[in-house]
């Protein structure tokens, strides 16, 4: 069967959507078939299956009755709860909402101690870095210096004949 | 041509729709009463399509409260392309369906699930009165209906239940469910025939 058909045949369907249109509550077959219009009457009466379909309704519908008998229903402050339950509902939001507010000034002392400790702390810090960074700065112009400071190489041959060659002209 | 009565209940309807139009719109900004003549003008039919679904009655007040809430605060998005009541229905049924997934199983019906004053019928039951029979038969009634209904999916079982007991049309229940209303006919008919069978099978069992 598909999803679409229930019984194949177009009478039946027909019997089957009228069906459907019926009100709810308990009825006995004899009162489906007399809500039935005439076309559909007449094909239930001879067509078993429609019969049965229609039994199946009679039968399902006295079953599932005594849930109407205990169906719950809403008591007198039910709407008046309800919007009580609203207004507590936006009251909370609104809450939170301040309450956010509220928490970062409650926190704002110890936000603002935090905050200057942090730039004490920070402070301090690129102090001593600056200072590091001077003196080691100072350590490799003196290293750099004491490069040029060192003792002079030894003479090179050239020079000696150069000086000696001075030496013999005076 | 639709008869004359099915063409006045058809305009009495549309009269019913666009007066709620009207209540959305007025609650979509911000007025209150308006929302609360919505709840008043609903609440019987929602608290009827929770009832089919769950089975206590503090579950069916709590889920038809948090509906009705859910329906406040999202009514600015609601686009009134559908009606109203059907978009309410829907929220209801979403909401009885995630109390079930997070309960697994669903509840049996104890005493403390009746409202006050049945609880207090129940209670004189040793003392013999016609009322508390009534109410233990009816909770007797109530679990054999339970019963029937076991042998449904859940979707199947609100379908069916919407239409038979609560009176619901096929257009609303596939509003509803979101479905093609010729799908809601065909999973009735099936829905229909698995309870009948079950019935059936009983009887047989017992011997009627």
């Amino acid at each position: 069967m598909s999803e679409t058909q229930r019984m194949g045949r177009p009478e039946c369907d027909e019997v089957l959507n009228e069906l459907e249109e019926l009100k709810a509550g308990k009825m006995t077959p004899g009162e489906v078939l007399a809500a039935l219009t005439g076309a559909s009457n007449r094909h239930a009466l001879e067509c078993e299956e429609c019969a049965h379909a229609i039994d199946e309704m009679v039968m399902t519908r006295e079953a599932l009755w005594p849930m109407k008998e205990t169906q719950p229903e809403a008591g007198p402050w039910f709407a008046a709860r309800v919007m009580a339950g609203v207004r507590a509902a936006e009251k909370e939001i609104e809450e939170k909402k301040e309450g956010l507010w509220i928490s970062v000034r409650r926190l704002a002392p110890r936000l603002v101690a935090f905050a200057a400790l942090l730039l004490v702390l920070g402070g301090t810090w690129a102090m001593e870095l600056r200072h590091r960074e001077s003196a080691s700065g100072q350590a490799e112009v003196r290293q750099t210096e004491g490069l040029f400071e060192s003792a002079p190489s030894a003479p090179l041959n050239d020079d000696i004949v150069a000086s000696a060659g001075e030496g013999a002209r005076q | 041509m639709p008869e004359p009565a099915t063409e006045g209940k058809a305009e009495a309807g549309e009269v019913r729709q666009e007066a709620d139009r009207e209540l959305v719109r007025r609650a979509q900004q911000g007025d209150k009463e308006a929302f609360e003549v919505l709840i008043r003008k609903h609440q019987g039919r929602v608290f009827a399509v929770a009832g089919g679904i769950l089975h206590s009655r503090e579950d069916v007040e709590d889920i038809a409260q948090q509906a009705f809430l859910k329906a406040y605060f999202s009514i600015k998005r609601f686009d009134q392309r559908a009606a109203f009541s059907t978009w309410l229905y829907k929220i209801t049924v979403n909401e009885c369906w995630d109390l079930l997934r997070k309960r697994k199983v669903r509840p049996l019906m104890y005493e403390a699930d009746l409202s006050e004053e049945q609880a207090h019928t129940y209670q004189s039951r040793e003392a013999g009165g016609e009322n508390a029979r009534d109410v233990s038969q009816q909770l007797e009634a109530r679990e054999q209906v339970e019963e029937w209904l076991d042998c449904l999916e859940e979707k199947d079982r609100t379908m069916l239940v919407l239409k038979e007991v609560q009176g619901f049309t096929v257009e609303e229940i596939a509003g509803i469910m979101g479905l093609n209303g010729n799908t809601v006919k065909v999973r009735l008919f099936r829905a229909r025939q698995r309870v009948a069978e079950r019935i059936r099978r009983k009887k047989r069992a017992a011997g009627v």
